[in-house]
């Protein structure tokens, strides 16, 4: 096995590229620091304060258990689906990635109206015995729920990695005497580590920005303090949000010191992977991804199924008609579509220089590039969309030519998501062997060559698996497609939350079942063309 | 290169779906826009006019429709969150293409009008409504009304059991039953309305108790109204509208009806919605035109017949449905008055320690 430590110097023409990328995501951090000055905040005062103390405190407890509990189910789903012969493993590669677009404003009232007491489910929990479903709140709620909404962030990027992982290594490890347990934690872990913390760490920033699920569950963290703060005290939501963003930044940064040991394969793609049988393990295998699912995407289903068909009834019987049409509803679609396709592609194409530049190379610019991109994320996406409005008034002739475009709202959504693709491409990156570089370059190969014949192809399951992240994540984002979005250019998203906020619960629901039906299709989409390359 | 395929095939399927969009204007409007006015649509002169909505589509967008179909005037809204859309506009300030704001709650109002945001309302439009719906600096004018109501589940409250004020809800019988809205800003603005009355003590007192009697949080009104349905909690306080909705859609199978507190309770205060033009209008004409469409007899009977709210101008009556009207109505505390007042609400309601219950 090769070991990647970078030790080239780094091109200056990608050095440059990527500080002009860094400086691109930086708008929505110096923003908060600005507005921190300008508000005369005092984030360090308030950091002695109990009333800040303690939901921090809460902040990172949740922030850690479900981090712990996503990372441990996000890849045993990776690993059972990838390399066993459990049952409708493709199905399962379809609808795993699903939980990730619930908006989790509706997505958690939607668990709540299922799981808990007197809700949808209570004659299924009678049926097997269990009087009274226990009340899905607090700590223990939002735990549950925040598990079963974010590890497809972990269960992507490592399916995407094992994919890519050639069998030969555990096969012989097998002919040696391994079991499959002693194979996984031998001979895969060391391979996959580098996917399964790229995706904990979103985990990790992701529960520490959540808003909407929290408050449904009724945990008081730093983001409840925020929101309640935005008007009655400025400065004290915008130091607590600095808070969260530098507590983000020593978060990544401690991420990167461990994650420097990604071992690149010593061959790649020379065999197929392994298949293991499951054998009398097969029913308990196919029972926890079944239940996991059955949470995760079936539990908050069966609420918006119920509120969208109660709709739809009620309108064949002439009761009050809906106050949606379906032109209104396809025009959301469309233009949900269409800003998350390229918000997801240019998110790629966007992190793809930072990540060689992190990968192939030893350099201070990838480095500070990659923890701004990354950290960007734990900020709550409203500070995003000021930050975006905040620079782009403050840009003369190129705010204005901005100003209310469709380019603004795919780059705030780039901004927001970026870190989603940044891990997984870097892992893609470094796992392509030095080698293959050096043998191409012996022989003739440039580079753009070099790039075409030997990288992408040997990155795409990655990159993929990055576009279907950022995808996903960007059709349920909220607030920056309200603030920031042209104006008359509605989102599945937008409209669902319009109809919610109101209680009009037949629409969101049947837009919701839009929403997932779609990106249901998108996910099959990605893993059935992705399986005719095997 | 095969594995870009997908995203290429991806890419035409958005490209193809963007082009067989497009709208057609039509001369004579259908639906619940039609109600408002059925005439034929007046041909523009370019006139326009930008909307930063608080309020959502569904309610609001058939008032538009039928405005922009009478008057020729064109309407562009962004459809939000109040207190988000209020932040926006401080970002925006003095270049903000917003004409109009349209606030579900007084406090992003107040917001706006203590960093001098808002421009003056036209004196005619202000006339429309009783004085204490309307701003004395002239900055806002209410057009709807929602009352704060109790939701109780109807299968763990009986009817003596009611309570007739919110002071009755600190006693024992009470332990553990109640959920309160207490970081929503309908309740902001109710607690600051209720310490305006009473004073900020006995404001204080009565949610330190509730805290003590184990009263619930939930984060907002319609969260409330959906766990009285299923029976999670007993009794909530809450806009009266939500339990409508509610009911609109689910019928007898939802299970918690409205309670009004008694005749001049605090707990039955009459919250309005505002609408207010920007300092930044450059469009002050049609600001007004629509503030006061927003307050002609249609519109207001449209409000109060389809969307359960209170109409407050026009001579329109309540809809029969809706439980009386007292005395206390929150248009009759002055914003200016209270300076600070959602500031302090605020904190206290953080020290209270309600979040963590």
């Amino acid at each position: 096995m090769t070991s990647t430590m970078p030790t080239q110097k780094a091109p200056p023409a990608l050095r440059g590229v990527s500080l002009v990328l860094a400086a691109a995501f930086s708008f929505p951090g110096l923003y908060l620091i600005w507005r921190n000055i300008s508000t005369g905040a005092d984030p360090l005062g308030l950091l002695t304060s109990q009333r800040t103390l303690a939901p921090l405190w809460r902040t990172l407890k949740l922030a850690v258990t479900v981090s712990l509990s996503a990372a441990i189910i996000g890849t045993a789903l990776a690993w059972l689906t990838m390399r066993t012969d459990i049952p409708l493993r493709r199905t399962w590669r379809t609808v795993l990635p699903l939980p990730l677009v619930f908006p989790t404003f509706i997505g958690a009232a939607a668990f709540i109206r299922t799981l808990n007491p007197g809700g949808l489910a209570n004659g299924l929990f009678n049926s097997i015995g269990i009087e009274q479903a226990p009340e899905l709140r607090g700590f223990f709620g939002a735990w549950f729920v925040l598990t079963l909404f974010t590890y497809p962030y972990v269960y992507l990027p490592v399916a995407a990695r094992l994919q890519r992982l050639p069998g030969s290594l555990e096969e012989s490890a097998r002919v040696l005497g391994d079991s499959a347990i002693q194979s996984f934690r031998r001979i895969v872990l060391p391979q996959i580590a580098g996917a399964v913390a790229a995706g904990t760490l979103l985990v990790f920033l992701y529960t520490i920005s959540d808003f909407g699920a929290v408050q449904l569950m009724r945990y008081d963290t730093l983001t409840r303090a925020i929101e309640t703060n935005y008007l009655a005290q400025p400065a004290v939501a915008f130091a607590l949000s600095l808070l969260l963003l530098v507590l983000a930044a020593a978060v990544v940064s401690g991420e990167r010191m461990l994650g420097r040991r990604t071992i690149a394969p010593a061959t790649a793609r020379s065999t197929r992977p392994v298949n293991y049988r499951l054998g009398r393990w097969k029913p308990a295998a196919a029972g926890f991804v079944l239940l996991v699912g059955a949470l995760g995407v079936g539990a908050p289903m069966v609420a918006l199924i119920d509120w969208a068909s109660e709709g739809l009834l009620r309108a064949s019987r002439n009761g009050r008609p809906l106050a949606i049409s379906s032109d209104k509803v396809v025009e959301a679609a469309r233009n949900t579509l269409e800003s998350s396709v390229l918000a997801a592609l240019v998110a790629v194409l966007a992190v793809l220089p930072i990540a060689f530049l992190v990968g192939r190379y030893r350099s201070r610019i990838g480095s500070v590039s990659h923890a701004i991109v990354i950290a960007t994320f734990a900020l709550p996406g409203i500070l995003i969309a000021l930050a975006l409005r905040f620079w782009t008034l403050r840009s003369g002739f190129a705010g204005d030519l901005l100003f209310d475009s469709k380019a603004l709202l795919i780059f705030a959504y780039v901004v927001r998501f970026g870190s989603l693709a940044m891990g997984i491409t870097l892992v893609a990156v470094q796992t392509v062997p030095d080698r293959f570089h050096d043998v191409a370059a012996t022989l003739g190969a440039n580079r753009i060559r070099r790039l075409r014949t030997i990288d992408l192809p040997l990155m795409a399951p990655g990159l993929l698996a990055a576009v279907g992240l950022v995808l996903l994540s960007t059709m349920k984002e909220l607030p920056i497609s309200l603030i920031i979005a042209p104006l008359g250019y509605p989102t599945l998203t937008t409209r669902i939350f319009g109809s919610f906020e109101d209680a009009f619960v037949a629409e969101a629901g049947i837009m919701a079942v839009v929403l997932v039906a779609m990106s249901a299709t998108l996910s099959w989409f990605l893993v059935l063309r992705r399986a005719e390359h095997r | 290169m095969r594995c870009m395929r997908p995203l290429v095939s991806v890419l035409a399927l958005v490209l193809f779906a963007s082009a067989c969009g497009g709208n057609t204007t039509e001369r004579v409007l259908e639906g619940t826009a039609a109600d408002i006015f059925s005439g034929t649509c007046a041909t523009g002169e370019g006139q326009e006019v930008t909307i930063y909505s608080g309020r959502t589509e569904n309610l609001i967008e058939p008032v538009l429709d039928a405005f922009s179909c009478e008057t020729g005037i064109d309407v562009a809204v962004r459809w939000g969150d109040s207190t988000q859309l209020a932040l926006l506009l401080d970002e925006e300030g003095d270049r903000t293409p917003a004409d109009i704001f349209l606030s579900r709650s007084p406090g992003p109002v107040g917001f706006l009008e203590a960093r001098g945001l808002l421009g003056t309302i036209d004196d005619a439009v202000l006339g429309l409504v009783a004085e204490e719906n309307s701003s004395a600096t002239g900055s806002w004018v209410g057009f709807s009304g929602r009352k704060r109501v109790a939701v109780y589940n109807l299968d763990a409250v009986t009817e003596q059991e009611l309570p007739e004020s919110i002071f009755d809800l600190t006693s024992e019988p009470w332990r553990g039953r109640v959920a309160l809205p207490a970081t929503n800003g309908s309740f902001v603005d109710w607690f600051t309305v209720f310490r305006d009355q009473f004073g900020t003590d006995v404001a204080t007192q009565w949610l330190d108790e509730m805290v003590a009697n184990d009263a619930k949080y939930y984060p907002n009104n319609r969260s409330i109204v959906e766990a009285a349905g299923r029976g999670e909690v007993d009794l909530g306080l809450v806009n009266h509208y939500y339990n409508y909705q509610e009911v609109a859609a689910a019928g007898d199978a939802h299970r918690a009806l409205n309670h009004d507190f008694g005749d001049g309770d605090i707990g039955s205060l009459l919250v309005i919605t505002a609408a207010t033009i920007t300092r930044a209008s450059e469009n002050t004409n049609e600001a007004n035109q629509l503030l006061g469409y927003l307050l002609s007899e249609p519109v207001q009977r449209y409000f109060t017949e389809e969307t359960f709210e209170y109409p407050l101008a026009a001579g329109v009556p309540a809809a029969e449905a809706l439980p009386a009207l007292t005395a206390l109505e929150i248009g009759s505390v002055d914003f200016d008055a209270l300076g600070g007042g959602f500031e302090e609400t605020t904190r206290i309601i953080e020290a209270s320690g309600i979040a963590n219950q």
